[in-house]
């Protein structure tokens, strides 16, 4: 999955102009979108935050699916839980959204780290089960919880700002994303990173030379549910409206599409595919109301295909464009 | 591991008799009814885990195939029954929908074994574990939402398979549809023993999971084994759903929770583990039965979540142990 690139002088401008120049460009396109007409009315900037949200997500779950190959099956759950604490503070204590989406993001480190301590020193299947299952115990909580959280009635979060414009909350998100993607990617890029890679690739030669398997498993986990549950912040302040359904394993399977359809290991593959899915999806949404169920039919198919004919998705196939551009050059 | 094996089912078969004794035996039958169709569920699963070492995430979709194949064979011919009686064919019909979803159940456990597997594994067998995961996460969304598309959300369940006045057992009204439920799920794990212990394809199902290469070897058609092996799990999980269409009315997402009850039940005797995942079914419906009986609706996904956490903290091969702990080392 992971090619080492020698750069060759030929080679050498066209790797410039597609490292920093193309960073710049998609950041650009990211700032520019809402102002480009489709994209300015309010119901297509909502759908953008919406994409921009399951990139974020689909960024932090595959820094633990595509790095240490543990499929983190509750990572809804973790979402919910950062949204529900940060919008429980809110309520009883009067704590600022902006303050409550850290002490969330913290909830969920802290529940992440047990969970991991707890289940990662066991073998991959078994991890991603047990995963499932304390997603599956926090959803029953929260639903059970009526004095706490009022149950399947939901909650009414404060939103993060006074309007009812959606431009802000599109950079704000925009902004979760992209620091999101730094920090994971930073951490990648470093020696840990290198170390997940190999605990991901084959967890016994990990360990006979001398990689700690579970303590860099744990500290992988936790960062992705201390990012699941920040992003679940956004959702509950956002859209102001919190649901034990948030919790829901389909939920989970929708960031895992996303994630596994834009390529795993790679991070930026998700982010990529999450906009034009999710925009077909919410597009099939509103066009066919006569026709439930019809984007997620598409999503099991897509996820179908990937996993059998293509498992390194998107990110696979850009690369591969770019092997053959850099030839071309 | 035998004898921590029979202290487990010693404790809970006296965990049940003493319930029984203080609340009446309520909490008994009703752990026998519904965990005699878990465990028809969990060996399924835990014996596609143990040949194939696929962690089937879309198991509780043939659940839900067969609840939807029962109702729409059962429906017409109950509102037929209604215009012309007949005490032969009311007895007899709710069988017909039963064996039907059994064998739609098995048939596309087959398609999808030939469609699907059968395609990732001439490809590529790296990770194998992990990537069937995900692959069969994809067939649950796409089977729960194509289901919806054609049938939509609607409720289809039946009050009664048999309309015959309620039993009275120890001062319980015991359904005939629960006895029989409970009658079939006897009945299957009997044949399904003898079945994996007689028979020439059950021992071939055996010697695949305990060695895939030896069983080449000696000349088995792993391919057979393969299709075979989840045809069979499918065609049990469709059973349970159709047995229990009077307790789980049809309709796309009902077989999340048989689902993951089957997943707390192959967690907890050890995954791969087939015979201790029929025991294992009747010891969770009891938690649940319990829970839901001394703590409160709703708590019953709850407890024994938190428990099953608690006694892999202990044991993490499960509480029986496991004979195939070899497979998911891959």
């Amino acid at each position: 999955m992971n090619t080492t690139e020698t750069a060759r002088p030929a080679t050498q401008t066209f790797d410039r102009l597609s490292g920093w120049p193309l960073r710049l460009i998609l950041l650009g396109l990211l700032i520019a979108l809402p102002f480009i007409p489709p994209f300015n009315r309010q119901d297509l900037l909502r759908w953008l935050i919406g994409a921009a949200l399951i990139a974020a997500q689909a960024i932090a779950f595959d820094f633990t699916a595509g790095y240490i190959n543990v499929v983190n099956f509750g990572f809804a759950a973790f979402v919910g839980l950062g949204g529900y604490t940060s919008t429980l503070l809110a309520l009883r204590f009067g704590l600022s959204p902006w303050i409550g989406m850290f002490v969330g993001a913290a909830a969920a480190a802290l529940v992440g780290f047990f969970t991991g301590a707890l289940t990662l020193r066991l073998r991959g299947i078994f991890a991603a089960v047990m995963a499932w299952f304390v997603g599956l115990a926090l959803l029953g909580l929260t639903r059970n919880l009526t004095d706490l959280t009022r149950g399947a009635l939901g909650l009414n979060a404060p939103t993060l700002l006074e309007t009812a414009d959606n431009l802000p909350y599109y950079y704000i998100i925009v902004a979760m994303m992209i620091l999101t993607f730094v920090a994971l990617r930073y951490i990648t890029q470093s020696h840990v990173g290198l170390a997940f890679r190999a605990i991901g690739q084959n967890v016994d030669a990990a360990r006979a030379s001398g990689v700690n398997p579970t303590y860099y498993r744990v500290l992988n986990f936790t960062v992705s549910c201390a990012f699941a549950g920040w992003l679940g912040g956004f959702y509950a302040h956002y859209y102001g409206i919190l649901t034990p359904d948030v919790m829901q394993t389909s939920h989970t399977v929708e960031v895992l599409a996303v994630a596994y359809i834009g390529g795993r290991g790679s991070l930026w593959g998700g982010a990529l595919a999450a906009f034009p899915l999710i925009f077909l999806t919410e597009w099939l949404r509103s066009t066919l109301v006569d026709l439930p169920g019809l984007h997620l039919v598409l999503y099991g198919l897509l996820l179908i295909l990937v996993m059998i004919y293509y498992p390194g998705g998107i990110a696979e196939l850009i690369r591969w464009i770019q092997g053959r551009l850099r030839k071309a050059t | 591991m035998l004898s921590a094996t029979w202290i487990t089912i010693g404790l809970a078969v006296a965990i049940a008799l003493i319930v029984s004794v203080t609340t009446g035996p309520f909490a008994l039958i009703n752990s026998l009814v519904t965990g005699g169709m878990w465990a028809l569920m969990a060996a399924g699963l835990a014996l596609v885990f143990g040949v194939m070492n696929i962690p089937n995430f879309a198991h509780g979709e043939f659940f839900m195939v067969g609840t939807l194949v029962a109702y729409f064979v059962f429906t017409p011919i109950s509102k037929f029954l209604q215009k012309n009686p007949s005490p032969v064919l009311s007895a007899v019909a709710p069988f017909a929908g039963i064996i039907l979803a059994t064998l739609v159940g098995g048939v596309l456990g087959i398609v999808i074994e030939k469609v699907l597997f059968q395609q990732l594994r001439r490809r590529s067998k790296e990770q194998w574990v992990m990537n069937t995961f995900l692959l069969t996460a994809g067939v649950s969304v796409f089977i729960i939402n194509g289901t919806l598309l054609i049938w939509g959300t609607e409720f289809k369940g039946i009050t009664r398979y048999w309309d015959v006045k309620p039993l009275d057992l120890f001062g319980v009204n015991l359904t005939v549809d629960r006895i029989v439920a409970f009658a079939i799920a006897l009945v299957t794990i009997v044949a399904f023993w003898l079945f994996m212990q007689r028979t020439n394809v059950g021992r071939a199902m055996r010697a695949v999971s305990q060695d895939e290469v030896g069983a080449q070897m000696v000349g088995i058609d792993l391919q057979l084994v393969h299709t075979l092996t989840l045809a069979l799990s499918s065609a049990l999980a469709a059973l349970a759903g159709a047995s229990l269409l009077f307790m789980f009315p049809s309709y796309p997402t009902v077989g999340l929770k048989p689902l993951y009850v089957a997943w707390y039940v192959v967690i907890l005797a050890g995954l791969g583990n087939v015979s201790g995942a029929v025991a294992g079914g009747f010891i969770v419906a009891l938690l649940q039965t319990l829970t839901s009986y001394f703590i409160g609706v709703g708590w019953e996904d709850v407890v024994p979540t938190a428990l099953i956490i608690l006694i892999l903290l202990f044991k993490p091969s499960g509480l029986f142990g496991s004979e195939v702990k070899g497979v998911w080392e891959q």
